[in-house]
């Protein structure tokens, strides 16, 4: 798959990552650092969503729950959200959310926000880049080892 | 006291500021809810003002359809803030509902680590000192400890949901926590710590800290610790407290410009 991606498999093959983005800037952010042939790591699934303001906390710590063990969310800089505000609703969720991930035991680096306009593949490659980097670093996600290890003490 | 809280619903009903009024009532040992349109009811006089709790504002949202006018409501200062969160949740007009409020004895507000343990105007003065905080073991522990803290707690949840149907503010139609993609197949253990999670941050400005889910818990989980540890996160972050004043609307209700953008402008 990663061929057919035309992406390079560069960091830790474990490491799985959820990136939400939204249509209108992030996906073709995305699109446009494909068609550059910019290469980033494939651990990668996107996930296309009409506006990052219809992404609910549920679906992250869902994510989490399903063993990814990193999730972005990437959308249109404030100003540019084709729903005008659906981004600051996305700002307040899940600037918070990070937090809260904590107060579960979930390491708040793992969940990273993002703006990045149709224009920025090059944003786009590099924030992969630098996300893997930070979830290689963490390592897998304690949710994903099953909840059998995690829960017995 | 008995005689006070019994002395102001027989002035609520006969001044006419109440076209009824909800208490919870001893009868043979047990207390049953009752509703009371006529200050002669014999009901008044076993008016029960001890350290039972029970949700009186959900009772009083099921009630006020069958009242004329004001629904007085003998109740705590939990209540009045359970009555905030119901309003700003369209299920509750406080226009119509008035609080007789009971201040809380000092053993309940220290069990219950209470900081507002007398409601404004209370019916009766008492002289009750807000409590210490409870403890939240959590909090010292690391992020690794911390789950490992919540996922043992968590693995015993039987799924009975009753921390949701007993919770006063847990008034969604369609709840999240039944739903198979979400939170595993129905009438088996929950997917956890999805389950749980999903809860606390619906909690986060909502939830009021009255402690009846962790009552209900049969798996006895620090459910009231897991939703302060957010509640307070969420106060800390967006400065919003839930219950204390019915005018103030949570950050994540609307969309508008309040909006804190931080790092992200
Ligand atoms: S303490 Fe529990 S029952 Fe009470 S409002 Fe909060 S979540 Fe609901
Ligand atoms: S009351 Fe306790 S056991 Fe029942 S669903 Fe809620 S957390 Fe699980
Ligand atoms: S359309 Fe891109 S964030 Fe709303």
């Amino acid at each position: 798959m990663a061929e057919a991606n035309g992406r390079r498999n560069t960091a830790d093959e474990d490491i799985r990552i959820l990136a939400f983005l939204c249509n209108w800037c992030s996906y073709a952010g995305a699109d446009l650092a494909g068609v550059s042939r910019l290469q980033y790591p494939a651990q990668v699934l996107d996930v296309r969503v009409m506006c990052t303001g219809t992404i609910s906390p549920y679906f992250v710590i869902k994510a989490f729950q399903e063993g990814m063990d990193g999730v972005i969310v990437a959308g249109c800089h404030i100003g540019d959200c084709h729903y005008l505000k659906g981004n600051y609703m996305t700002a307040k969720r899940f600037q918070f959310l990070q937090r809260a991930l904590e107060v579960f035991g979930i390491e708040k680096e793992r969940l990273r926000l993002e703006w990045v306009s149709a224009a920025e593949g090059e944003k786009f490659a590099n924030l992969i880049r630098d996300f893997t980097r930070t979830i290689s670093e963490l390592g897998p996600s304690p949710l994903r080892q099953g909840r059998k290890e995690v829960a017995v003490r | 006291m008995k005689e006070k809280v019994a002395g102001a619903i027989r002035q609520a009903l006969e001044s006419g500021r109440a076209g009824a009024v909800l208490f919870l009532a001893e009868e043979e040992g047990k207390l049953i809810p009752r509703l009371v349109r006529d200050a002669g009811d014999p009901a008044i006089e076993r008016a029960y003002v001890g350290d039972k709790r029970f949700p009186a504002s959900a009772f009083a949202a099921i009630s006020l359809p069958a009242v004329d006018g004001v629904l007085a409501v003998v109740g705590r200062e939990c209540d009045r803030r359970m009555m905030n969160e119901l309003a700003k949740l369209n299920h509750l007009d406080l226009e119509r509902v008035l609080l007789l409020g009971i201040p809380c004895s000092q053993e309940l507000a220290d069990a219950c680590g209470c900081d507002h343990p007398v409601p404004p105007e209370p019916v009766a003065e008492a002289e009750v000192r807000p409590a210490e905080a409870l403890d939240a073991p959590s909090r010292s522990m690391d992020i690794p400890e911390r789950l490992a803290y919540w996922m043992d707690h968590f693995s015993r949840c039987i799924r009975c949901y009753g921390c949701r149907n007993s919770c006063p503010l847990c008034v969604c139609k369609d709840c999240a926590l039944e739903r198979e993609e979400l939170a595993g197949k129905d009438c088996f253990p929950p997917d956890i710590p999805v389950f749980h999670i999903i809860r606390a941050l619906d909690m986060a400005d909502r939830c009021i800290d009255c402690g009846i889910c962790e009552l209900s818990c049969p798996a006895d989980i620090p459910l009231r610790e897991l939703y302060r540890e957010v509640r307070g996160l969420f106060k800390e972050h967006f400065g919003y407290e839930p219950g204390i004043s019915a005018e103030d609307r949570s950050p994540l209700s609307f969309l508008g410009e309040a909006a804190d953008l931080g790092a992200h402008e």
